[in-house]
């Protein structure tokens, strides 16, 4: 029998299927590289006046070489700002994943309810959505002096003599930034957490209950292994936001008293808006920039983020 | 294995009333302070915990008499002007890299980029930022702020528009095209309307982010005419004298607007924190 049926030649088919394909493909290409190019040199010019900027001085405007760099580097301040990062990042993501891990397992075990469940979405949700100005609004008036209510409740339930000054002193000032940040940032951890307890097999659970495992090796040998990933990604946002944290604390201390709470966002701040020495700042900016790409390239292999 | 619940919960209920009670206080003491008087914060040494007069003197004198309606004007302009730009050039990024047959090294590349883009400290940026502001003579204008709102909103909605995206079927579209629609005819006939809810709650959600930020808008605005809410807020704060009343209601009515926009988004806000890893069902 003849073929009368199919009068294109199979490769000519082919071919057109190529051709299709490559059309599409080249309405893709015409589509994302304008916009990604626009996008990549909006991001990538500022980086370049970076860069310019911290080899040349800040007065004048002349090449310096690496002058302005060697100037951050031997800034006793910068050391002190890193370490106040360190101090803060160390009270506050250990703080946040214990607390929230230890509210998700027990919200896990004890609430059925859904609507209960809601209700504790609803409450958790709310601080994070909080403009982090407000937070700050908030916790002046918690621990400021004279009408902060804190000293007044501790008075009141008899615990102190006389008011103290929280955001005055300084490592009552360090903790009470740091505390902020726990009140904010917990809710998160526990809604991770709890979504991620409520992936795990009840099959498993139930099986891991009839062979008479206790609430720990429960939670060890079946529940953690599912909180694994979502425990590194809850590291990485929140030492992403740990390095730009700044609104809470310019609004409750301003970095002070001195420079305990100057963080190192807070110090470049510092550098460029209140001593306008744009030289080293850029040059910090650059450092911070390197720092944080390093970092980010070692942290972002190990994420569970679905990237197809 | 009942006993066990019941053991749990006798230990749960307490733990987690002291606890909510401890996370409501700082909101109470917001609310409570925001509803005093003048003459109530003068009168005692020791405050009062519960309003004795409730007043919304605090709210008026914020908004009309020092000018925070025009900052609440400001901030709704921008924020309106960066979900635009930011969910347009979201789509024309993600559309390609979602439903044409782009090459799997530029895919993973694009959102790779952009969950970069996350990790960038905004004040390492905002030192060039300021100079390129300067030379473009936009220092004072809202436009820089929808500018650098949209950048820094972009990976978030890319991650986000990606995932709504990649929900809706292959073959819908293609069942269009192949009836003889073109490809923006059948994006806005077909994937638009699908990706609608999703698209809504993301831009809800980015109006949310760009209303919250302080830092950019602290630097790259000066006068009340171009000045966002938050900026404002933090005047109440800084200045010599504080009023602990009117301080209250500015940063009540800052946290109102993204607390009510996310509750109406509440299924995706967890998704949008975590760029999608966390679903809602």
């Amino acid at each position: 029998m003849a073929d009368l049926g199919d009068p294109v030649h199979p490769a000519l088919l082919r071919r057109r299927e190529r051709e299709g394909l490559s059309r599409q493909q080249r309405l893709a290409y015409w589509m994302l590289f304008p916009v990604l190019g626009v996008v990549f040199c909006i991001v990538s010019y500022p980086l370049v006046v970076a860069l310019m900027q911290s080899v040349t001085a800040t007065r004048g405007g002349e090449f310096v070489g690496l002058l302005n760099y060697q100037a951050v580097l031997e800034n006793p301040l910068l050391y002190a700002s890193l370490k106040q990062t360190a101090i803060y990042a160390a009270i506050v993501l250990p703080l946040e994943i214990v607390l929230g891990l230890l509210l998700a397992l027990l919200v896990h075990r004890t609430v059925r309810s859904g609507w209960l469940r809601l209700v504790l979405y609803l409450l958790a949700i709310t601080p994070i959505v909080i403009p982090p100005v407000a937070v700050g609004v908030i916790f002046r008036l918690i621990y400021a002096p004279n009408y902060g209510v804190l000293n007044h409740l501790l008075i009141m339930a008899g615990w102190i003599e006389g008011e103290i000054n929280w955001l005055g002193q300084p490592y009552t000032a360090m903790l009470a930034v740091a505390s902020v940040d726990v009140w904010q940032w917990t809710p998160f951890v526990y809604l991770v957490l709890f979504a991620g307890l409520q992936t795990v097999p009840r099959e498993s659970v139930e099986a891991a209950q009839v062979d008479g495992a206790t609430p720990w090796s429960q939670f060890w040998h079946i529940e953690l292994p599912y909180l694994r990933p979502l425990l590194l990604l809850i590291l990485f946002f929140r030492l992403a936001d740990v390095l730009r944290v700044f609104d809470h604390i310019f609004v409750l201390t301003g970095g002070g008293p001195g420079t305990t709470t100057q963080l190192l966002s807070l110090y470049l701040y510092r550098i460029a808006f209140k001593f306008f020495d744009t030289g080293e700042a850029a040059a910090l900016a650059v450092m911070v920039m390197v720092g944080i790409s390093l970092l980010y390239s070692f942290i972002t292999r190990l994420l569970p983020l679905e990237r197809d | 294995m009942r006993a066990r619940t019941l053991l749990w919960q006798v230990v749960a209920i307490p733990v987690l009333v002291a606890f909510g009670l401890v996370y409501l206080f700082p909101l109470y003491w917001l609310v409570a302070t925001s509803l005093k008087g003048q003459g109530e914060l003068l009168g005692q040494i020791v405050p009062t915990l519960v309003p004795q007069a409730p007043t919304l003197e605090a709210f008026h004198t914020v908004l009309v008499e020092k000018g925070g309606w025009k900052l609440l004007r400001n901030s709704v302009l921008v924020c309106g002007a960066t979900v635009l730009t930011t969910l347009i050039l979201g789509l024309l990024i993600t559309y390609p890299i979602t439903r044409l047959p782009v090459s799997r090294r530029v895919r993973v590349g694009v959102l790779n980029w952009a969950l970069s883009l996350r990790f960038l400290p905004p004040v390492a940026v905002v030192v060039p930022y300021f100079g390129v502001v300067r030379t473009l003579q936009l220092y004072d204008n809202p436009l820089a702020l929808v500018f650098i709102y949209t950048l820094f909103n972009l990976p978030f909605s890319i991650w986000m528009l990606k995932s709504f995206l990649a929900e809706v079927p292959l073959e819908l579209e293609e069942a269009a095209l192949v009836d003889g629609a073109t490809r923006p005819v059948s994006f806005f006939r077909v994937v638009l309307p699908l990706i609608a809810p999703g698209l809504l709650a993301a831009g809800i959600i980015i109006f949310a982010f760009a209303w919250s930020e302080f830092l950019f808008a602290l630097i790259l605005t000066q006068t009340p005419s171009a000045q966002t809410f938050p900026v404002g807020v933090q005047s109440f704060v800084t200045q010599f004298n504080l009023i602990w009343n009117e301080m209250a209601a500015a940063g009540l009515i800052a946290l109102l607007v993204p607390l009510v926009l996310m509750i109406l988004a509440r299924r995706y806000v967890l998704a949008g924190l975590t760029f999608g890893v966390i679903r809602e069902k």
